[in-house]
């Protein structure tokens, strides 16, 4: 599989023409489609360590998720719609009510996918009570709250009591992020962890489900 | 304005410029935030209300004056709300309009120019302006070619106008009733940020980078001379204030430091240097943390430049790194306005001024604003311990600084504020005038850059 190593070093290096090149001639030779998103997958790994260990910023986070997105639409045809399914452990994640922010959130959203994670990403301005409904469903263990305003503060208290309410506060675990998050909010909204950044944010997920 | 209030006025803005000119003071400034969000809604209005009722939004800052007499500048406020519904700018969600009335406003991200846009931008940027970015931006300009597309720029100049009137009414009733200078006047964005913000959004830009790098510096030089001649149309013509700059890509870990440095810092430092050498100085905010990027300022003359520093970066850091350089204002975590106690706030205030603040050069302030869920508790006793713990020398009078002058050749050389139909198009058409020129060619050139420089205030 040496040529599938050099896709996945060729989107560790952010080579988009390079990528789908080598996709194109990957499956000229019938490759399996999986074995080329497995690839695939290796690289976005790659890069998401690079960025916890502050080699990639952003910009390369951003670029090699468009690099991805590109490549998947090139393949996603060629898959049933199971194959693809994330199989990963469950963290449910959104932007509170009142703030439509998502720059950050979806940026952990990117490093929680690559790191084998479901992700299941409710997006902004989310209600406490679709987050507890939500966590109920899938049954996940991690809720990670987003925000980039203060008013955002008051409204994850109310998730955290909400889940109280709810009688499920014991069986999830809350990570809170975002600008004015550190651990004097964290200990005022009954959290259970904060994450400085997107990388930590990870990490206390994996520390969740004791991987 | 009655003798007192018009000395209290001097004083606190010759207070201000010497803090920001790294000079000797009497005191630390009190209450010396560009952003007082508190003050929005301390009379208990609703965000809403104060965005939309100009009588709601000055009643609010006298009421904020009157309760807190100590604050030495103050400004709370950003939006009039009925200048966005003019145009239909899209950029923002408004509370009351789509949001609840008590939340926060907040930026739409979206990508408002396409990546194959950049050769009519740096070439053309009218043409970008009126047949790309502006019919995307502006909902009532989607239809262009329509009486309602028509109106919304008839109704959107006019708006312009009377808001430049509001502001300027309440800005009176703050210095004449209160002798309380304004924190800044007038604002520019870095031109990365221009492109990162309202042009390509961040995704946009981000991939920018990487595919077409020659078109972000080409643009981002394109943007600097009209940056700079529309920031200082719209800032104080006695240049007594400082033009208000927020930044924001400049965030870590937005870009690599390499990026930065071949993107993000050499326009910025082009704009500001002009701004400075038309004799104003800037007031920019640090959004985020600036920590490994913060350096650069070190670049600029010293006492020219106010940086509020977020809760995000260590403003003790800042003051090692770039405080020899620049005016630093921070130091207070927006939770401890929050959530914290008066005792805590003292304590933190104190400590503040006996360390980072100790020489001068530190206005204490959240992270680049006063919250809106400030406790009023908190508020004063943070304005108390300042008065208290913030003492330098009493002997020390600052003075008022004589304006500087603009450049022979304007604030940009060799680039005059941009007009669309120069007013050698407009006589030719004529066929020459019978009398003065000069007295018909100036409004009708002042007209025209005005109107040029309202393109530009829907860049973000």
């Amino acid at each position: 599989m040496a040529e599938l190593t050099e896709l996945t070093q060729a989107l560790v290096e952010l080579k988009k023409e390079d990528v789908l090149a080598m996709i194109e001639g990957e499956l000229e030779k019938k490759t399996a489609p999986l074995d080329i998103v497995k690839a695939l997958n290796a690289g976005m790994i790659n890069v998401g360590e690079r960025f916890a260990a502050c080699e990639y910023f952003i910009s390369e986070l951003i670029y090699s998720s468009h690099i991805m997105k590109e490549a998947m639409a090139r393949l996603d045809p060629l898959f049933e719609q199971t194959d693809l399914e994330a199989k990963g452990e469950k963290v449910v994640i959104g932007t509170v009510k009142g703030d439509i922010h998502d720059i950050g959130k979806n940026i952990v959203v990117t490093l929680m996918r690559n790191a084998g994670f479901k992700v299941i990403d409710l997006g902004v301005d989310v209600p406490a009570d679709r987050f507890v409904e939500t966590v109920k469903e899938t049954g996940a263990k991690a809720l990670a709250l987003s925000c980039l305003l203060n008013l955002a503060i008051t409204e994850m208290k109310g998730v955290v009591e909400a889940l109280a309410a709810a009688g499920i506060r014991n069986d999830v675990k809350v990570v809170l992020g975002g600008q004015p998050i550190d651990e004097k909010v964290c200990e005022y909204v009954g959290a259970d962890y904060y994450g400085p950044d997107a990388p930590a944010g990870v990490r206390i997920c994996k520390q969740i489900y004791g991987q | 304005m009655s003798d007192g209030m018009e000395q209290l006025f001097e004083e606190r803005l010759a207070r201000y410029q010497a803090t920001i000119g790294l000079e000797p003071t009497d005191r630390m400034i009190v209450g010396g935030t560009g952003s007082n969000n508190f003050a929005e809604i301390y009379a208990g209005y609703s965000r809403q209300e104060i965005m939309y009722d100009i009588n709601k939004w000055m009643a609010a800052e006298s009421k904020f004056a009157e309760d807190f007499p100590q604050i030495d500048m103050l400004r709370a406020g950003r939006i009039w709300g009925p200048m966005f519904e003019s145009v239909g700018f899209r950029l923002y969600k408004l509370p009351g309009r789509d949001l609840p009335p008590n939340t926060d406003f907040q930026f739409v991200e979206g990508e408002w120019m396409k990546a194959d846009e950049y050769d009519v931008l740096i070439n053309d940027p009218v043409e970008f302006m009126m047949e790309y970015r502006l019919p995307r931006v502006l909902a009532e300009f989607k239809e262009k070619g329509s009486v309602r597309s028509y109106m919304a720029f008839l109704k959107g100049g006019m708006a312009f106008v009377l808001m430049g009137q509001l502001m300027r009414e309440k800005m009176l009733n703050l210095e004449k009733k209160y002798g309380l200078p304004q924190p800044t006047q007038g604002a520019m964005l870095a031109p990365f940020d221009v492109l990162a913000d309202g042009y390509r959004g961040l995704q946009g830009i981000m991939i920018d980078i990487f595919e077409r790098p020659d078109k972000i510096v080409k643009a981002c030089d394109a943007l600097i001379p009209d940056l700079v001649n529309c920031a200082i149309a719209t800032a104080d013509p006695l240049k007594r204030y400082p033009i208000f700059m927020p930044l924001h890509r400049g965030n870590h870990p937005f870009l690599s430091p390499k990026q930065f440095d071949t993107f993000y810092w050499p326009p910025l430092f082009k704009a500001v240097t002009l701004l400075i050498e038309a004799g104003y100085t800037v007031r920019a905010y640090l959004e985020g943390d600036w920590t490994p990027n913060w350096h650069h300022w070190n670049e600029f003359p010293k006492g020219k430049i106010l940086c509020d520093i977020d809760n995000k970066a260590d403003i003790a850091k800042a003051k090692k790194d770039i405080g020899g350089t620049v005016c630093l204002a921070g130091g207070i975590p927006d939770r401890m306005f929050i959530l914290g106690t008066a005792e805590e706030m003292r304590a933190r205030v104190k400590e503040l001024c006996e360390t980072v603040g100790k020489e001068g050069g530190l206005i204490l302030n959240g992270g680049c604003a006063i919250p809106y869920l400030t406790k009023p508790g908190n508020f004063k006793a943070y304005l108390d311990a300042t008065l208290e713990y913030g003492k330098y020398d009493e002997a020390v009078k600052p003075k008022l600084k004589k304006p500087l002058a603009t450049p022979a050749g304007g604030p940009v050389p060799g680039h005059p504020p941009t007009v669309i139909t120069a007013w050698e198009k407009k006589v030719e058409e004529w066929g020459g005038v019978m009398g003065d020129e000069k007295m018909i060619r100036d409004p009708w050139e002042m007209l025209e850059r005005r109107a040029f420089c309202w393109l530009h205030f829907w860049d973000w």
